[in-house]
Parts: structure tokens; C-alpha cells; sequence
């Protein structure tokens, strides 16, 4: 349509670039097109995106073990979390390998590998590492990445209160 | 940048004749309610496909929390609505949606029907439009046990004996929708099947020959 | 573009099949038969059937924010007192499956014979009504056979609606889902959290405790012998609400706002030191 008009006009000694009444009409026709949807759809978007909008509930610290069998060496130790997913409410178990370091201090890794998630486990081979079955990547005892794996083991939120040990929430390591 | 992608493309597929045969015919005087304002009643078929379109919408996006499953189907349907923002708003419109739907066909079936618009040679598209009726219907049946609250249940219940009191095979029906011996979690996953994708999987083939008909054969003229 | 201008910048396919040439499209038909001032579709006829459907898009969230959509409580196939109604478009059909010569012995003819003929003529209804005239009022039989239909359509769900009323009257009770409503909006006014049907219902934890026998003998006139709250509030979960100093307090000194008497006479301080660890308990 617009050669059409371009072509007409090319004719006329140009004046000012005035609306025609077609290219008025088309853009109201897109600007109630535009209301139209955004009225149905834009309560559905926000519908769609409110996971990404909640507010990440304060991490909540579960009871673990005794402070007294922590050890140098990482031992594992499976614990329970309330989980509310949506509708359905479960106590899933999860796994930390707790160890204390030089200093005494207390700290729990997570066992996924960093790699591609599968489950590490503490010296299968003997190095006194963390190997992941998958890829073969390894890890230090404070969850320091030797190979194939980009990043170190996350750690979670270790709370110690009255010789007990209580874990939160999973987060970057901090140790290396 | 816009008018080069689109040269390009219409070079190749030649698209411009669909859109502008769609774009540029002419409406008649007797339909603009601008012109005649009793003409409104002419609304009526783009209103229904208006709603149908935020219908087809809505049930996108309440899948993505829904589960079809006799468990959680409610728990998923409470969360939906009083957890989700505008969870209330989008299953609002899903479910008052159904009625404006029926509504708004009602009004266009009268319209058809009492300006005499399904005569020849429009007997088609008449019997076409009863078909979307009846599946629209389908759908509101199909669509009600899905919150599985009581109503659900016993509507269903009720629905599928009617189905159940045909001769011969209607213990064969009723044992297709139950796709067992009672209402339960397969009577379930058996209505969700049949609402979201072979009915509106229907009504969308319905709607382009609908539309493809009104195209070929132009609106009936003025009375 | 497509008619024709430049023509030679085309790409021109020869030989496929697939392809067409440019200029081989047909015109669209003429749709300027109809006199009178007619419009192109877009954007000018558009327009106005937008403007209408606007209206109708915001009469509707108006609508839809303001109602709820309802729902019951979850399927309870044991339920006898809930009655049990389709939506209303399926009303005329419900009330009609009521009546005598459509139901019993005929209840073939209620489901499928009347509404088969009734719906297949509709269907068909281009072949009944064969005429060249299409103005209503000159198809006298086709018009008022549709005005009876709709006529009793609208009297039948009439009906229904109506028994359906009296008959919640007659029962004393409210249709679930305002009943759900109505607690949820209850429970949120008292700062609970909103009742969950799906939840059991709540028990008693630790009933064998010896501060049961004290709670049973001083405090199910009130609490309800379930201790599911009548003149006073539900026990059940009330760990939730307060702590067991609070519970305590109230027990001794009664309620603020005096609604609940003090037991100090009544129970030693042991004996409520007892019942509000017990009550401390009550959790959900």
C-alpha cells in the first residue's frame, strides 16, 4: 500500500507529511490490538512468572548430629527437610559430608558435583579426595575443584548450638 | 529492516495476496454498527472468538500449575487460586470465561437463525457452527470434573449415566469415559485427554472451516 | 509487492510446480455487491468490532476480579447431603430429565429421543427450512418453533433454579463453595492461616497425657468435647497460636477481654502448669 501512496504523492509538490486517514485508522486498530492483549494476557504472564517473584523464604536449620562425632575425616550424614513444593508438602532426605578443618571449625559440602551433578563420594579411590563416579572429577577436602569440575563443592550454612549441629541453606564454598 | 525480511519472504512464498484477500474485503453497510446501530447484533461471532482465543490463553497458562491427578488435582487447583498471584483472576477467567463462551454463541446461533443467514447456499457452515456448539458444550462438560470438588464428581457422575442409558452401547460409553468401573483417577486423566487436546484440537479445525466458509461465501446480504 | 510493480525483481521459480508465477493469483472476489457505503476489513471495520470487544474485555476482568471462581470441597464419593447441580447451560436439560414419559420406563426417550430430535433439527435446520424467504416474520413455522424452543429452555432452567433454591432452604444449608468461601474469609479475619480442606482433621496429640482428664473435666463446655471450639475458640492448634507462658496466663487471670473465666480456683497451679505444657503441644 505504501508504494502505492509514495508513488501518488511523488506527483504533488511535496508540502507536509500528513496522516493519511488509512494510516490513522491502522495505528488505533494496533493500539486497541495492543490493549486488547494486554488485558487478557497480562494477568496470565504474571500468573506464569510468579516463581521467579516470590521471595525466597529465610533458610530454616534442621537438626543434624552430634557435635562430638564430627571429625577430621568427612563422614556422611543423611538428614530430613521440610520441603513445600507448590501443593505437595515432602520430607526429603539430603546428604552432607561434615568434617572439621586445621582449626578445629566445623563445615558441611554438599555432595553434588559441580561437574554435572552427579553424587561425589569421599575416598573411593584412595587419594583421600572427593570422586564423582561420572566423569572422574575430584575434589580437596574443603571441596577445592582438581579436575574436570569448574567450580568447588557448595557448602551449606552450618549453625553449632549446644553440641549440636544444625545445617541451613546451600550456598557458594567460602573455604577456597 | 522490517520491510526487507518481509520482501524477502514474500519473494519466495508470495504471501501478500493471503493477508490482503483477508485485510481488504469489503464489509457491507447492513453489518456496520457504525452505520446501523441495530447491526451490532453482527458482533456476536467475533465476540464468541474473542472469548474462545482467552479461553484457549487461560488453559495454557493454568496447566502449568494444574496436575490431572485424583490427589493433587485439587490441592494443585486451591494453590493455583489462592497461592499464585492473579491466580484467582486467571482460573476466573477460565471458568467465567465458559459461560461468556456459551453466552455469546447462543447470541450469535439466534442472530444466524432469525435472519434466515443459513440458507442456501450457507447450509454448510450452519452445520459446521452446530458442531463448534456441541463441542464447546463438550468442552464445559469435560472441563468441570477437572478442580475434583463435589460438583465435579457428581456431575460427572450424572453426565456419563445420561451417556450410560443409550441402547446397546451405552454401557460401552460409560465404560469409555470412566475408563473403568467408577469415577476416579482414570475417569480423570480421560476427561483432561479430552479437554485440552482432542477437543480443542477439534474446535480449532471447526473454527478454520468455519472461517474459510464466511471468507468464500462473503456475509449474507441485507434482508 | 504482489501486483505487480517491479515485477522483474521477482524471484521467478520455472518449471516448479509448487511455485506460481507472479500475477497468476487471482483477485479477490468483489464484496462491493451489497449497495451502500461498504469498508475494507481492516482497519476500518475492525476497529468498530474492537472497540465493542474492548468493552466486553473489560466488562469481564471487572467481572472476573470482583467473583471468585468457585470451588467446592474435594470429591467425597459418600457425601448424601450435597446437591449435586451442572452449570447452568446444561440446566434445561437436568430439570427436563425430571419429568414423567421421560424418565422410569422412558428414560430412553428423556436422554436421547427428545433431545436427538431436538438438537438433530437444529443441526439440520438449513434443510428443513428450505424457503428463499429469510425475513423471521415471514417463516412463521421455522420462527415460532424456535421462539417455543427457547421459550421452554428458558422456563426449564427457571425451574430448576428455583427447586434447587428451596431446596437449599428446605435443607438450612449454603451451596459449598460460599461455605468454603465464607470460613476461608473467617479464618484470614481471625489471622489465621487459610483453612486447607485436604488437611485430616486435626487430632488430639498426646491424648494419653493426664492433663486430657483435666481438660475433659474443666474445658469441653466451651472447647467442645473434640476440642474443635464452640462458645470458645478450638484448641486444637492453639500451639500454633500462642506460647505456653501466654496459655498459661490465660488459664489463671481468664481471657482479656473477659469472654473466658479464670480456673485459679478451680485448678491448683501444678494442674495448669500441666495443661498448658499439654495445650503448648497442640500444633499443626
Amino acid at each position: 500500500m505504501s508504494n502505492h501512496e509514495q508513488h501518488e504523492s511523488a506527483h504533488r509538490p511535496v508540502q507536509r507529511k500528513e496522516m493519511s486517514r488509512r494510516q490513522f485508522l491502522s495505528y488505533t486498530l494496533g493500539g486497541t490490538t495492543a490493549f486488547m492483549m494486554g488485558g487478557a494476557v497480562l494477568p496470565m504472564v504474571r500468573f506464569a512468572v510468579d516463581p521467579l517473584l516470590v521471595k525466597k523464604g529465610e533458610g530454616t536449620f534442621v537438626k543434624v548430629v552430634e557435635e562430638s562425632k564430627i571429625t577430621t575425616e568427612p563422614q556422611e550424614f543423611k538428614f530430613k527437610v521440610h520441603q513445600v513444593d507448590g501443593w505437595y508438602e515432602s520430607e526429603p532426605e539430603l546428604v552432607a559430608w561434615i568434617s572439621r578443618d586445621a582449626e578445629g571449625k566445623i563445615f558441611a559440602l554438599s555432595p553434588v558435583c559441580k561437574h554435572l551433578g552427579c553424587t561425589i563420594f569421599w575416598n573411593t579411590k584412595g587419594h583421600n579426595e572427593y570422586d564423582c563416579p561420572c566423569h572422574d572429577a575430584r575434589y580437596t577436602r574443603d571441596g577445592k575443584n582438581i579436575t574436570v569440575a569448574r567450580l568447588p563443592l557448595d557448602e551449606y550454612d552450618v549453625k553449632v548450638d549446644d553440641g549440636i549441629v544444625y545445617l541451613g541453606a546451600i550456598k557458594p564454598n567460602t573455604r577456597v | 529492516m522490517f520491510k526487507n525480511v518481509y520482501n524477502w519472504i514474500d519473494e519466495r512464498l508470495d504471501i501478500t495476496p493471503l493477508w490482503r484477500d483477508v485485510a481488504d474485503h469489503e464489509v457491507p453497510e447492513h453489518v456496520n454498527p457504525a452505520h446501523h446501530f441495530s447491526a451490532f447484533v453482527y458482533c456476536f461471532g467475533g465476540l464468541t472468538f474473542f472469548i474462545t482465543v482467552i479461553q484457549i490463553l487461560s488453559g495454557m497458562f493454568l496447566t502449568m500449575y494444574y496436575v490431572p491427578d485424583i490427589i493433587h488435582a485439587y490441592a494443585s487447583v486451591d494453590f493455583l487460586q489462592h497461592q499464585v498471584a492473579f491466580g484467582q483472576i486467571v482460573r476466573g477467567m477460565h471458568h467465567f470465561g465458559a459461560s461468556l463462551v456459551i453466552v455469546m454463541m447462543f447470541l450469535h446461533t439466534l442472530r444466524v437463525f432469525f435472519t434466515g443467514s443459513y440458507k442456501a447456499p450457507r447450509e454448510m457452515n450452519w452445520v459446521v457452527g452446530m458442531l463448534i456448539f456441541f463441542i464447546m458444550l463438550g468442552l464445559g462438560f469435560t472441563g468441570y470434573l477437572l478442580p475434583w470438588d463435589n460438583k465435579a464428581y457428581y456431575a460427572t457422575k450424572v453426565g456419563v449415566e445420561i451417556a450410560a442409558s443409550v441402547p446397546y452401547i451405552g454401557p460401552y460409553i460409560a465404560d469409555f469415559l470412566y475408563g473403568g468401573d467408577i469415577v476416579g483417577a482414570q475417569t480423570l486423566t480421560r476427561f483432561f485427554a479430552i479437554h485440552v487436546f482432542f477437543l480443542p484440537g477439534a474446535l480449532i479445525a471447526m473454527l478454520a472451516a468455519h472461517f474459510l466458509m464466511i471468507r468464500k461465501q462473503g456475509i449474507s446480504g441485507p434482508l | 509487492m504482489a501486483h505487480g510493480h517491479k515485477s522483474n525483481e521477482k524471484v521467478v521459480f520455472v518449471g516448479d510446480s509448487r511455485v506460481k508465477k507472479a500475477g497468476m493469483f487471482q483477485t479477490p472476489p468483489d464484496y462491493t455487491a451489497f449497495p451502500g457505503k461498504s469498508e475494507a476489513f481492516i482497519p476500518n471495520f475492525l476497529l468498530k468490532e474492537w472497540m465493542v470487544g474492548c468493552v466486553v474485555l473489560v466488562g469481564f476482568l471487572v467481572w472476573v476480579i470482583a467473583e471468585p471462581a468457585p470451588l467446592g470441597y474435594p470429591a467425597d464419593p459418600t457425601n448424601a447431603s450435597f446437591i449435586p447441580m451442572p452449570d447452568w447451560y446444561f440446566l434445561f436439560l437436568y430439570q427436563f430429565l425430571k419429568y414423567p414419559y421421560v424418565s422410569q420406563d422412558y428414560v430412553l426417550l428423556g436422554t436421547m429421543g427428545i433431545p436427538g430430535i431436538m438438537f438433530g433439527a437444529l443441526m439440520l435446520a438449513p434443510f428443513l427450512d428450505t424457503g428463499k424467504e429469510r425475513r423471521f416474520y415471514r417463516r412463521p413455522i421455522a420462527s415460532s418453533l424456535m421462539l417455543l424452543t427457547l421459550a421452554s429452555c428458558v422456563y426449564l432452567t427457571v425451574v430448576s433454579w428455583d427447586h434447587y433454591q428451596h431446596m437449599l432452604a428446605e435443607n438450612n444449608t449454603i451451596p459449598e463453595h460460599h461455605e468454603r468461601a465464607d470460613k476461608a474469609r473467617e479464618a484470614i479475619e481471625r489471622g489465621e492461616p487459610r483453612p486447607n480442606p485436604l488437611k485430616k482433621a486435626a487430632a488430639i496429640i498426646e491424648a494419653d497425657d493426664p492433663a486430657m482428664s483435666i481438660a475433659q473435666a474443666q474445658c469441653i463446655g466451651c472447647h467442645a468435647a473434640d476440642f474443635s471450639g464452640a462458645v470458645g475458640p478450638a484448641l486444637i492448634g492453639v500451639g500454633n497460636r500462642m506460647t505456653q507462658e501466654e496459655i498459661a496466663a490465660i488459664i489463671t487471670n481468664g481471657s482479656e477481654n473477659g469472654a473466658m473465666p479464670h480456673f485459679n480456683d478451680k485448678l491448683s497451679a501444678e494442674e495448669i502448669d500441666q495443661l498448658a505444657v499439654w495445650l503448648a503441644k497442640q500444633t499443626q
